[in-house]
């Protein structure tokens, strides 16, 4: 199934180069178990970070030129309409869960849906083809380990989780092999900006450290909570309300 | 017709024999890559080669040079008059037979001192198998040459025994060259082509050659831009690395058949000696094998400890390092890249470049490093420096140094290359004591500061030659625009880098080594150590400045001027024994049954001494890292630092006269 | 913490007599309630008391950061109150309620409340939209939204949504896929137009308040670290820009960057709306739900971790209670390093850090690595034969016995009870 990724313009947090989101490689893993070439696409200057992907093991590239200040959408929008006009239509679009350099709002691929009218599932970690032909079996991650597999007719858009399995390790070689292909913004297509909207009276400045919550333990009973020597029974006993009590687990029929 | 008259013609069979599988063997060589060789040079400097550099390395172990003069002189020295035995006026004479008969006796001797290695019990380092009967066949075709000729020279008394005697020694002489091309044989013909056509001919006479050679990257890369819209080729560039036999030039598999797998690598390698998966000559013989295809005998020494099972298909053109191949990578990346094998091998192979081909292939085309050696390699691409620290927080150990940057002088005399150990607490005391001994020495000196990228090391090790590359050109393209006379750096492994490596980027630079450059201040009296007497040290050689350098003599000279009590461990100088950290061993960290630096501080405790005196970042972050009870870790500068500070304290007024304007 | 705070200003301003051009003049006979003002009376004494521990009636410092049931509250402030102050006097039994009737604005909360329980990071979304409900003027009211509102636990979680600061509860229809939800979410917007929306930058909550900016049209500000009623700021380019601007329509929060409400309980007055039946996304053919194994899950990802240290000694019979009592097994330092249990598996500053919710620690000391590891852990349980181990000091429940008898009695009893 033809696969495209779509790469952001990521940034090394200490050095400030160009480079290929994690997130990004592990839609590239996920890309490469669907489709033998899969390629990624992305809108935006310089190509030092996103050709990093080719190493990753993607097999190509299109690159649409654009200014870094301008949004991306409507550009990545008509290619991927014109892409799917055409003959060898890309079924599936694999994404970040949320892009860098831009925003960093995670807006993109719903924005994408939205224009393309393709469907979207968020937070995948595994992907395969489905039994039926032109479906997709999606394992979305949940809280707990829990996981959603949901089949849905493609063409479709997926975002990845951090949790779908660590990307495949750069070669360079790979990298030198693969292909890459400026493209030129010919089609824009796509909602206005809403971002500029809030721009208005958005203040862009360093970033301060804000020190997170501590997470500290409560005792959550008021009682006496320490038992010396109780008897294995009992103790096991005391266990098992604490956790029902707690709602960590439910045993039993209740 | 007497028995030894069939000898001449027995000769001439083993030649023709060795010929045919000489040529077969040939042929495998040739399906290698294309090498250049200077073949006047190198055959002019055969004799030299082979008498001085190879008996060098074989008299370390006497019994072995006292075992092959005789055996191999005795061999050559017999067929040799063998064939002048064609001529019948020669051969009917009984002074030549008795002639023929003294060289099979010289031949017996050594032969007979060959068996002593290996019978009853053979030394642990050999191989066995078709080794363990190569003396058997030599014994055979000795023994029986002599038994012949001297009958033959006696006169013919008993012509029965005669025959029975010429048929052992053609048993013995026709089975030996028929392994000529496969069997322990093979050695005599590939060990002297391989000194010939040595990959490395600056080895020879003295001189070193241990820098690794730059990998051909240059093929369009694509970010070219020639490569916009054209489409895609199948055919990309050319295989970076060594993943079968026959991506080897012709000159490597031929050193792989010079083998003679008497174990001396296996004996000095660390990781084996820690028990990691890593046998220099299990490797070298795997790659002989695999050169070879089926018809292979199984290999007869120790296994690689603790390996993991691998199938073993082989073939010129079958991956070497793969699930179903012949060796398994953590054999390969169990290397610390220490060349102590190199420094052993009496062939003169050269097992690391070896072992750096076959990473570069796994690295730069596969990908396939160790997990831990991932994030290291990220971060260089990501950042240029391993653990992901900023260039600029390089210096900030230093903060109150008042560390000079050569982009505020312009020029300094001395640049000093900071290295990882900036960021790393340890490294960063010998740091300190070093820019203070260099202040109180008046040495115009001064730092890259954040245009110090790393030198690549680690990357090339790794096998990340295309990391490396960057980094050298873009550090030779920083340095290239500062005036300096001299590159001084604490770190041996940068110093080789930048010494060795670099010129093949345009970068030619004078490094100096801080022990060789304290030696000198020393030496030229700018610094007045007071001594420290009463103190027993023992200098660990680093192998990056020991074995790669030669330089064994300044960082001795300088514990001796401190009037420390040096004592030598069972290791030392360039057959010192690596504490496990280079090679990107400590990342790719394969798991053996002990760890090196802690067999290496086992030496060292051995000497008594209460203090190891090290010249490496590397060496000292190993050898501190061994726990329990165990001598103090101190860089040669921080040894140095301590005697000037108690010089200071006795007669402080004498060293300030002695500073410079 | 319980009365509202009295506003003379407003009250003496409530029985003024409009009178142009005069003195104002007092309406002394003006007796009708007025609006809340939102701020409530604190009750230091109860909160002192409160805080008091132990026989000895030490004060310590309550770092549980959990709203106090007020039960347990009244309970604990009637049972600990100092002899002769009687601080039930000062504020008896039931707190009072909180009341908003008549909202001036609305901020909704969308939050998960899975199996009917508020985690942390509900409380804290909660807090968020009760600190913008309360800006300036105040008078707005804070919304929960969840689809977990069913009849039968409603009582339960109505309550403690008030708690949590919910002046309203509104559900949305418990679709199995996010984009039914999205859909029944934006009829809420439209029908009740609120101020403020705040999700959760997590799971399908991200998720929908993505879709809903889409379907809407509307700027996300996602990932808040930081939230006033003033200005709402989060982090850009890795952490090294922010952005900061007045709170907009739709934000996301993440985890511990907001502080639970912790004054007394707000309504959480159920709200009636007709909510039409959305259909779901066409092109989702199935949907189903594998729930996580405990046993394969990584240490980071799971939520209850059964952990064995030196105490334990039998290790299979470790690996069957982690597998009844649906835990993932964990281990301390010594019993990695004795290759009893894989490196994994380790618990502690080298080992996994968990973000568990409770901890079962088997014969456990509890190193100082060790206590770093579990240190987000709401709850811990500790089994250990040693009365002084620091484990059974961090521990909620803190069993002095051996482990290794322990165990099987819990097998026995989850096996009765599961019968």
């Amino acid at each position: 199934m033809k696969t495209i990724v779509l790469l952001s313009d990521a940034r090394n947090p200490v050095s400030g180069r160009q480079q290929l989101s994690r997130l990004e490689a592990q839609a590239i893993g996920l890309a490469a178990g669907l489709c033998e070439k899969p390629r990624g696409l992305h809108a935006g200057s310089g190509e030092d970070g996103v050709s990093a992907g080719l190493g990753h093991g993607l097999a190509g590239l299109d690159i649409i030129d654009l200014p870094a200040t301008d949004d991306p959408l409507p550009a990545l929008a008509g290619f991927i309409a014109k892409a799917m006009g055409g003959a060898g239509a890309p079924e599936l679009i694999l994404c970040g869960r949320r892009g860098e350099g831009g925003e960093e709002t995670g807006l993109v691929p719903y924005r994408l849906a939205e224009t393309l009218g393709l469907p979207i599932l968020a937070d995948a970690v595994a992907i395969r083809a489905g039994e039926i032909a032109g479906t997709l079996v999606v394992d979305q991650a949940m809280a707990k380990g829990a996981r959603r597999r949901v089949t849905i007719k493609l063409p479709a858009i997926v975002t990845v989780h951090s949790l779908a399995p660590p990307p495949m390790p750069f070669a360079f070689g790979r990298m030198r092999r693969g292909e890459i292909r400026h493209h030129e913004p010919l089609e824009r297509l796509g909602l206005p900006d809403t971002a500029a909207r809030s721009d208005a009276s958005a203040e862009e400045r360093p970033h301060r450290a804000r020190p997170k919550l501590m997470r500290q333990s409560g005792t959550a009973s008021g009682g006496p909570n320490l038992h010396v020597g109780p008897e294995p029974d009992e103790a096991a006993r005391l266990i098992l309300d604490y956790l029902e009590a707690n709602g960590i687990r439910r045993y039993g029929s209740s | 017709m007497t028995a030894a008259a069939f000898l001449p013609w027995l000769v001439v069979a083993m030649i023709a024999v060795a010929v045919v599988q000489i040529a077969r063997r040939l042929f495998l060589w040739r399906r290698g890559k294309p090498a250049t060789v200077d073949w006047l040079a190198g055959l002019k400097a055969l004799p030299s080669r082979y008498l001085v550099d190879v008996h060098h390395v074989v008299d370390r172990d006497r019994s072995a040079s006292k075992m092959h003069v005789p055996t191999a002189g005795g061999l050559v020295l017999a067929s040799s008059l063998l064939v002048l035995g064609l001529v019948p006026a020669i051969a009917g004479s009984r002074a030549y037979w008795a002639l023929v008969a003294l060289a099979f006796l010289v031949m017996s001797a050594g032969v007979g001192l060959e068996a002593r290695r290996r019978y009853p019990r053979a030394l642990p380092r050999l191989s066995l198998g078709q080794w363990q009967r190569f003396p058997v066949l030599l014994g055979l075709f000795a023994g029986g040459g002599l038994l012949t000729s001297l009958l033959a020279a006696l006169g013919n008394p008993l012509p029965a025994l005669s025959f029975l005697t010429l048929i052992a020694t053609a048993t013995g002489g026709l089975a030996l060259a028929s392994t000529a091309a496969t069997g322990p044989m093979r050695h005599a013909l590939a060990g002297a082509a391989h000194l010939v056509a040595h990959p490395r001919p600056d080895r020879f006479g003295g001189g070193r050659s241990t820098g690794l050679r730059p990998l051909d990257l240059s093929v369009e890369t694509p970010w070219s831009e020639k490569r916009r819209e054209e489409p895609f080729e199948e055919e990309g560039p050319q295989k970076l690395g060594v993943e079968t036999p026959s991506d080897f030039a012709w000159t490597r598999l031929l050193a792989f058949d010079a083998c003679v797998q008497c174990g001396r690598c296996e004996a000095a390698c660390p990781a084996f000696a820690a028990g990691q998966p890593l046998s220099p000559k299990h490797l070298i013989a795997d790659l002989a094998a695999a050169t070879a295809g089926g018809h292979v005998r199984p290999y007869a020494g120790q296994p690689y400890p603790n390996a993991r099972e691998t199938i073993g298909a082989a073939g010129l053109h079958a991956p070497i390092i793969a699930p179903d191949g012949m060796v398994h990578p953590d054999t390969l990346w169990s290397c610390t890249t220490c060349r102590a094998c190199v420094e052993e091998c009496p062939m003169m192979i050269e097992h690391v470049d070896a072992i750096v081909d076959l990473r570069r292939f796994q690295t730069l085309e596969l990908g396939a490093v160790p997990l831990k050696a991932e994030e290291p390699l990220a971060n260089f691409r990501g950042c240029d420096e391993p653990n992901g620290r900023a260039l600029k927080e390089r210096t900030d150990f230093a903060a109150g140094l008042a560390l000079p940057r050569i982009a505020d002088k312009g020029e300094a005399d001395v640049l000093l290359w900071l290295g990882q150990a900036a960021y790393d607490l340890r490294g960063q005391r010998t740091l300190k004591a070093l820019i203070q001994t260099l202040k109180s020495a008046g040495v115009d000196f001064a730092v890259l500061g954040d245009e110090e990228r790393d030198c690549g090391d680690l990357a090339r090790r790794l096998g990340d030659e295309a990391t490396f590359q960057r980094l050298a050109r873009a550090n030779i393209a920083a340095l290239s625009r500062y005036g300096f006379k001299r590159i001084l750096t604490a770190d041996p492994h940068a110093l080789h880098v930048i010494r060795n490596e670099y010129p093949a980027f345009g970068g030619h630079y004078e490094v100096i080594h801080h022990t060789a450059f304290l030696a000198e201040l020393v030496a030229a009296k700018r610094l007045a150590p007071a001594p420290l007497t009463g103190r027993a040290v023992t200098y660990h050689d680093p192998c990056y400045l020991g074995r790669y350098q030669g330089e064994v003599e300044a960082p001795r000279d300088l514990l001796d001027a401190l009037g420390l009590e040096r004592r030598e461990m069972a290791r030392s100088g360039k057959r010192s024994m690596c504490c496990g950290g280079g090679g990107g061993a400590p990342a790719t960290d394969i798991p053996g049954d002990t760890r090196i630096p802690d067999i290496r501080m086992g030496q060292a405790m051995d000497t008594g001494a209460r203090t190891v005196a090290v010249a490496c970042p590397q060496c000292t972050a190993m050898l501190e890292g061994v726990t329990g009870e165990r001598p103090e870790v101190k860089d040669v500068a921080e040894l140095l630092w301590e005697a000037l500070q108690a010089g200071e304290r006795t007669n402080g007024p004498a060293v300030r006269e002695l500073e410079p304007a | 913490m319980s009365r509202l705070r009295k506003d003379p200003r407003a009250e003496r301003q409530e029985r003024q007599v409009a009178a142009a051009g005069r003195r104002p003049r007092i309406d002394v006979g003006h007796r009708e309630a007025k609006a809340a003002s939102g701020r409530l009376r604190r009750d230091p004494w109860r909160e002192w008391s409160a805080s008091l521990v132990g026989e000895s009636r030490r004060k310590r410092y309550d770092r549980s950061q959990r709203q106090m049931e007020h039960g347990n509250s009244a309970r604990l402030t009637r049972a600990r109150a100092r002899d002769g102050v009687e601080a039930t006097e000062i504020s008896p039994g039931q707190p009072a309620v909180r009341v908003i009737d008549e909202p001036a604005f609305l901020v909704f909360a969308v939050i998960t409340a899975a199996g009917g329980r508020l985690s942390r990071l509900d409380r804290q979304l909660l807090g968020a939209a009760r600190l913008l409900a309360d800006a300036g003027d105040g008078g707005g009211a804070a919304v929960a939204i969840t689809a977990a509102f069913d009849p039968v636990t409603a009582k339960d979680l109505a309550r403690s949504l008030g708690e949590a600061g919910a002046d309203r509860v509104l559900s949305v229809p418990g679709d199995i896929h996010p984009s039914g939800t999205a859909a029944a979410l934006r009829h809420h917007v439209e029908a009740f137009a609120p101020r403020h929306m705040l999700f959760a930058e997590d799971g399908d909550s991200a998720d929908l308040a993505r879709r809903l900016a889409v379907s809407l049209n509307e700027p996300l500000f996602a990932g808040v670290e930081h939230l006033t009623p003033r200005s709402a700021v989060r982090a850009l380019r890795n952490g090294t820009r922010e952005v900061a601007l007045a709170p907009p329509l739709l934000m996301t929060l993440g985890e511990d960057r907001m502080k639970p409400y912790e004054s007394g309980p707000c309504e959480a007055r159920p709200l009636d709306i007709e909510v039409g039946p959305f259909g779901g996304d066409p092109a989702i053919l199935s949907v189903e739900i594998i729930p996580g194994d405990p046993a394969s899950l990584a240490l980071s990802e799971t939520d209850f971790v059964v952990s064995a240290g030196n105490g334990v000694s039998d290790f299979a019979a470790f690996g069957d209670l982690a597998a009844v009592l649906k835990a993932t097994p964990g281990a301390s330092r010594v019993v990695c390093d004795a290759g009893l249990m894989p490196r994994a598996a380790q618990v502690g500053a080298s080992g996994t850090v968990l973000a568990a919710d409770c901890y079962l620690a088997l014969g456990i000391s509890g190193a100082p690595q060790h206590l770093q590891g579990i240190a987000g852990c709401e709850h811990v349980i500790a089994v250990n034969t040693d009365l002084h181990a620091a484990m059974i000091e961090r521990a909620g429940l803190a069993i002095v016995q051996d482990a290794q008898l322990v165990m099987p009695a819990l097998v026995k009893l989850l096996a009765e009870r599961q019968a």
